[in-house]
């Protein structure tokens, strides 16, 4: 029992509830919002360190003991998602100081932007099924109001599909969860482990695992399932495009990856083999739509997209080094997208469009903002030795051992559409004649550029630091790579 | 952290400073600031020159990523320390001429020298690392140092375009070459090169071994833009000169020059790495001199002229190889064409620096390079002249020059081939001369243009911007240095041998020497009347008719339209694929949520329901069910009617009412089967929702009569079947297959008894699982915020929205 586990929890949810009284007074709730995030920061890298140091932690929420309460569980996966989640967030919401604007923060941006944190660290902490249902839906119900507050047409309009889209995989979650409880009688996951692991795969198990696929992949937008997301993360502003873009859909990758790894890994035909397919698929959609368009945002947004079909291509290998590389990997999509999210953002605030074509010669204004936009680049096309490259190599070398060529080859050169995708980017709107941009002068940039910039900088040294990071990634690879460490901590203490 | 890390390292260090030194310092020239590092690096380089030629080699290792086997380790070897020496002394002379050549005033000075030692770092990372993986770090750092300078006068859309193209394809080779790496690691288990090429006898067999090397070749072919890969050099002469003589001719493009030398003890096991080296170098030699031909821009002659000499070294790297399949004495016919490599690779640079310096010159003094206004300069640049001179006569491969000697030593490799008499090479190998004579005298004749069309003839004054005069001296110095060196490794080429190729051939054809045998290099000017005597006397007399001659056979270019070159080819590649992603992604991302819905549920129908059927998941159990009384038939018979009826309804008042209908009867089923708490929920959800619903729908406008077409019925009846066929079957299964008792006991158990609550379905939601209850009250809240905002706030207010 460790009640460490719940506080990146509580101190958002928390925080939400007393910015809602406050909702008036936006220093205060500025002030209050930013003290809590980096004390979340300081509690969750807490919690990852003792997690490196004593093993998975547990906490069975109100004691009653495991399975039958819901526990909740922090292995070094789990941790270390949280502690992402809470760098991340914070970085969005000093962003968003200089960015929101004050008619947003007077309807509870902030308490809302607090309960989607909460969401994403309870998914990422829960142990619990059917628990993991519920954190999904506040995190999505928050979603829902970050994409819709501000009221603007596309806001409108995209929300009521995201809504309809969530809510459908809301309900298929739920009847995925009521058929596995029926097969396994029970909702905690690591006895669903081990009751899985003592009655062996079966038929129908099978298909609970492609239905999972299914629940999982429509939040983690993998290939054929991803429709609603160019349209949906292209509405929001900045900041929140930036949290959905880094959090939500990793949330969902999260899951697939726990519960394959989890409960699925008996399975060696048909649902892992769809997953590899699926995700080299993943890739190739979103490699398309990245170099279909001259929009700066939905480069990106597809580029999400490609990192998603990376990082599960890497899990459908399921050796110890894809895990390692999937995770490795995933942490840095997280940061680098949030990361090239906000500057997206500045990007279309000075220029006052999207439209690539409408920009250029910013360096000569904005050589900082410039340079940033151009390390992150490649940082997030896997350029040695930057943050994407380590993943990157340990995935397509565990593909090419496990003789699965084409989706190693797949893997690898997407890096080069990626490239491509984002130079466009960087020649279009930095490069080419000085020109001064349009809203230059309304837009602080030098404020806004303090918390990418960081980003950025962690990126680098996530890369540069490899070796630092290395043990604890590969710890949280081997807690996946082997169910019992995970099913004694939470059944046996 | 040893002193040779620190001197790959030092021109990125320095680079660090450079802006601070560029603000401070505005009224001296940053170039002189960076002049001291190139020099002494160079410097620290020559006495290594004592002990690779004794046949030692130079290690240190640094840790970086030890967990994974990539460790910062560097070795200096010959062949490595044969670049170094070209990267920091080609790089001194380019800083100097640099400093003439970029004005003070109008240029951004601290730009292009971090770009500069950028690339200075990566060049020698890229040649002294013995980890494949830092080695392919570097690369990727050249690549885009590269991007950056090609990009340097990025206003210009030509620049942006070359850096752009340069930059794809070298990365996409750089791909490659990292999927080699891993490919190669795989069967080594090491990234070390030096350990891979001890086991090289072992890796030949492999089936990994072909893709491995085909990576390789593909890394190294890009960066050292062979045919076809040779479409980006052209366009990077976009970037400031200095860069292209640096960059683009002497040092960045033979990167792949010294992949191929520094594997090719991994490789020349197999005939193929032989064949592929030696044809793409000879194609590339013939179709970088034959395109040079028809250039008009001096640079663009430049570019294609170190395409086609690149070719060359690469050809007779590829026929150096041979020697591996021969042991002993055998074996020493070959390893002529490497000391012809390695010999040409040090006199490429030298005159091809030279020449793009004068270049530059000429361009810096006349304003253009356009072959068609330039004329008559020999008078005015006398100096400029000298070095041209010597620069092109070496090119052409001319006595006394050092082009002389490494081009006779061409073809003896190449006529080599023809008596080989192995690897079936003997039909095929009599187009080896052939085509390398070819080659030679469009080499003879673009050499012939450069230096005739720009210094002799008419000088047209009304063609050009300013009055053209010699260079300052400055500019002059590093083109006399290395026009010297043309002329002093002309007359005297064994300086080279012995200290430098020697030691670099040691390195390239190692495991063929016994050991403490070392290869003894002698160049000569005269090797009697040999057939390859006979090939120069053929070059000269030919290129010099064909020069003459040139007005009446230069049309004959027009023969390969526009429409069909390389160059159209990438151009039209990159356009239709953004053209064609952007038509496809718009076809099927129509922004209609409906469409959306109709993919996700074909899905869902298809993947389920190959997974039931694949897997035999299809289970019926009745042993644990209720008997079916009446009421329930009665009850499914309601439901039943209720939802058809919801199809035919023709308004949505209508369809609330039947879906509340279905709702309570829903309810009714949990009254039967005695679950009254859930009972009471369902009819207070339906009631509210019923009624709420009915509130807004009658504020909404008639539903629309017929909504689409028949097919689009026809296909949401198809997804509506089969949506629901499929949860039926699924669920039939699941409850068929149950394993385990559920953990349902544990709460009949305990409610009393533990948790102190008599109703079970209270105590598990506030108690045993309260954690659930809690977030689902958080979810209300934030629903009821959110609709508060939704209403409240409309930043579009007033918008026309």
């Amino acid at each position: 029992m460790n009640n460490l586990l719940i506080i990146p929890i509580l101190i958002p949810l928390f925080t939400g509830i007393i910015l809602i009284i406050f909702s008036s007074n936006i220093r205060l709730q500025r002030t209050i919002s930013g003290i809590s995030s980096i004390v979340t920061i300081i509690f969750t890298a807490a919690l990852a360190f003792q997690v490196y140091n004593d093993g998975i932690q547990t906490m069975n929420v109100s004691n009653w003991e495991a399975p039958f309460g819901i526990t909740l569980v922090s292995d070094m996966l789990s941790s270390l998602l949280v502690l992402t989640t809470s760098i991340i967030a914070a970085a969005c919401l000093f962003y968003s100081f200089w960015s929101i604007g004050e008619d947003r923060e007077k309807f509870y941006y902030y308490p809302i932007f607090q309960f989607l944190i909460v969401g994403v660290n309870g998914a990422f902490t829960t142990g619990d099924i059917f628990n993991l249902f519920v954190f999904f839906e506040v995190m999505l119900m928050s979603s829902y109001v970050l994409l819709v507050l501000g009221g603007t047409k596309i806001q409108l309009r995209e929300t009521i599909k995201y809504i309809l889209v969530n809510v459908i995989s809301s309900a298929l979650f739920v009847i995925t969860v009521a058929f596995l409880y029926s097969v396994v009688g029970t909702l905690n996951m690591a006895h669903i482990s081990a009751r899985i692991a003592e009655s062996g795969n079966s038929g129908i198990l099978t298909v609970i695992a492609v239905l999972f696929l299914i629940v999982f992949g429509l939040k983690g937008a993998i290939f054929p399932l991803y429709f609603w997301l160019p349209g949906s993360y292209y509405a929001p502003p900045a900041p929140v495009m930036a949290l959905f873009g880094a959090l939500l859909t990793k949330v969902g990758v999260y899951s697939i990856t726990r519960t394959y790894t989890l409960f699925f890994y008996h399975d060696a035909g048909f649902a892992i083999e769809l997953l590899q397919i699926l995700a080299i698929f993943t890739i190739i959609a979103g490699a398309i739509g990245a170099i279909a368009f001259h929009d700066v945002k939905k480069i990106i947004i597809y580029n999400i997209i490609i990192a998603v079909g990376v990082i599960l291509f890497g899990v459908s290998i399921m050796n110890s080094e894809s895990v390692t590389g999937s995770i490795f990997y995933l942490i840095h999509d997280m940061i680098i997208k949030a990361a090239l999210f906000l500057l997206v953002g500045i990007i279309v605030k000075l220029a006052g469009t999207a439209d690539l074509r409408k920009m250029g010669g910013f360096i000569h204004t904005y050589p900082g903002l410039g340079w940033t936009f151009f390390i992150a680049s490649l940082a997030l096309a896997g350029i040695p030795p930057l943050s994407g490259f380590i993943g990157k190599l340990l995935i397509v070398r565990s593909g090419f051992e496990d003789e699965s060529f084409w989706g190693a080859g797949i893997v690898l050169m997407s890096s080069l559409v990626v490239l491509f995708s984002i130079m466009k980017i960087f020649i279009g709107a930095f490069w080419g004649k000085a020109r001064v941009p349009k809203n230059t002068g309304k837009v602080p940039v030098t404020s806004l550029l303090a918390a990418p910039a960081l980003l950025t900088a962690l990126a680098v040294l996530y890369g540069l630091g490899t070796e630092a990071i290395y043990p604890v990634i590969s710890l949280a690879a081997e807690t996946l790579k082997n169910p019992d460490i995970y099913i004694n901590a939470v059944l046996k203490e | 952290m040893s002193l040779l890390h620190l001197a790959i390292v030092s021109p990125l260090i320095l680079a660090a400073f450079i802006p601070a030194l560029y603000k401070k310092f505005a009224n001296i020239h940053t170039g002189w600031f960076l002049l001291p590092l190139p020099i002494m690096l160079f410097s620290y380089f020559l006495q290594f020159i004592f002990q690779t030629s004794q046949g030692d080699t130079i290690t240190r290792t640094l840790d970086w990523i030890p967990s994974l086997g990539i460790d910062f380790t560097v070795k200096i070897d010959g062949l490595g320390l044969l670049f170094a020496l070209l990267i920091t002394g080609i790089g001194s002379l380019v800083v100097l001429y640099s400093i003439y050549y970029l004005s003070k005033e109008k240029e951004k000075l601290h730009l292009f020298y971090v770009y500069l030692l950028m690339f200075m770092s990566a060049m020698l990372g890229v040649v002294l690392s013995d980890n494949m993986i830092l080695l392919y770090s570097f690369w990727e750092l050249t690549s885009f140092s590269s991007f950056l300078l090609i990009g340097y006068w990025n206003h210009r859309e030509r620049s942006r375009y070359g850096a752009q193209k340069s930059m794809l394809i070298t990365v996409f080779g750089g791909l490659a070459m990292l999927g080699g790496i891993l490919l190669l690691y795989l069967m080594t288990g090491t990234f070390s090169i030096s350990k891979t090429i001890k086991m090289a006898g072992e890796l030949s067999g492999q089936p990994l071994f072909v893709p491995a090397m085909l990576c390789f070749l593909l890394g190294a072919f890009t960066k050292s833009a062979q045919f076809p890969f040779h479409i980006w050099l052209p366009d990077a002469m976009e970037a400031p000169t200095p860069v292209s003589a640096y960059l683009h001719s002497a040092t960045m493009v033979k990167a792949g020059i010294y992949l191929v030398a520094r594997l090719t003890p991994v490789f020349a096991q197999s005939s193929l790495w032989l064949w592929i080296i030696a044809i793409t170098g000879l194609v590339t030699l013939f179709w970088g001199s034959f395109s040079a031909v028809r250039q008009t821009d001096l640079k663009g002659i430049l570019a294609f002229s170190t395409v086609s000499q690149l070719g060359m070294i690469m050809s007779l790297l590829g026929v150096g190889a041979a020697a591996f399949h021969f042991s002993g004495k055998s074996a020493v016919p070959y390893t002529v064409a490497t000391t012809a490599a390695l010999f040409h690779l040090v006199n490429h640079a030298t005159f091809k620096g030279s020449l793009f310096m004068a270049v530059g010159i000429i361009d810096h003094e006349t304003g253009t390079r356009d072959i068609r206004k330039l004329g008559g300069l020999m008078t005015m640049m006398p100096i400029t002249f000298t070095i041209s001179l010597i620069g092109t006569l070496s090119m052409a491969g001319l006595p006394p020059f050092n082009g002389f000697l490494s081009k006779e030593m061409f073809f003896t490799s190449m006529l080599k081939v023809k008596e080989a008499g192995i690897l079936s090479l003997d039909t095929w190998g009599l187009l080896f001369p052939v085509i390398a004579w070819t080659g030679s005298v469009f080499t003879f004749v673009y050499c012939m243009i450069i230096l005739f069309q720009t210094f002799s003839g008419g000088f047209q004054q009304e063609e050009l911007d300013k009055k053209p005069h010699e260079a300052p001296l400055g500019m002059l110095i590093p083109p006399v240095i290395l026009a010297s060196l043309v002329v002093i490794f002309g007359l005297f080429p064994n300086i080279l041998s012995d200290s430098l190729i020697a030691p670099a051939m040691g390195a390239v054809l190692q495991n063929i020497l016994g050991n403490g045998e070392s290869f003894k290099v002698e160049i000569s000017h005269w090797h009697g009347f040999k057939p390859e005597l006979f090939m120069t006397v053929g070059v000269i007399a030919v290129g010099f008719f064909l020069y003459k001659t040139s007005d009446k056979w230069i049309g004959f270019y027009r023969l390969f339209p526009e429409k069909w070159s390389f160059n159209r080819g990438y151009d039209r590649t990159l356009e239709l694929s953004q053209l064609g992603s952007r038509r496809f992604t718009s076809l099927y991302m129509n922004g209609f949520i409906r469409t959306y819905l109709v993919y996700i549920f074909s899905f869902f129908i298809f993947i389920l329901g190959l997974a039931m059927v694949y897997e035999q998941a299809f289970k019926i159990n009745t042993d644990d069910l209720a008997a079916v009384r009446f009421y329930e038939i009665m009850l499914v018979a309601i439901i039943a009617a209720a939802s058809i009826s919801i199809l035919f309804a023709k308004s949505r008042l209508t369809s609330i009412i039947l879906l509340g209908a279905v709702g309570y009867t829903v309810a009714l089923f949990f009254v039967i089967f005695r679950a009254p708490d859930l009972a009471l929920t369902q009819l207070v959800i339906e009631t509210v929702s019923v009624s709420l619903f009915l509130l807004c729908f009658y504020h909404l406008p008639k539903l629309r009569k017929s909504e689409g077409r028949i097919g689009f019925k026809l296909v949401n009846l198809l997804i509506a079947i089969g949506v629901g066929t499929i949860v039926t079957v699924i669920s039939l299964s699941a409850h068929s297959s149950k394993k385990f008792g559920s953990i349902a006991n544990y709460y009949i158990e305990n409610t009393y008894k533990k948790a102190g609550g008599e109703n079970m379905v209270n105590v598990i939601l506030v108690d045993f699982r309260g954690f659930d209850t809690l977030f689902e009250i958080c979810v209300l809240a934030i629903a009821a915020l959110g609709i508060f905002g939704m209403i409240k706030l409309r930043l579009a207010k007033g918008k026309n929205e």
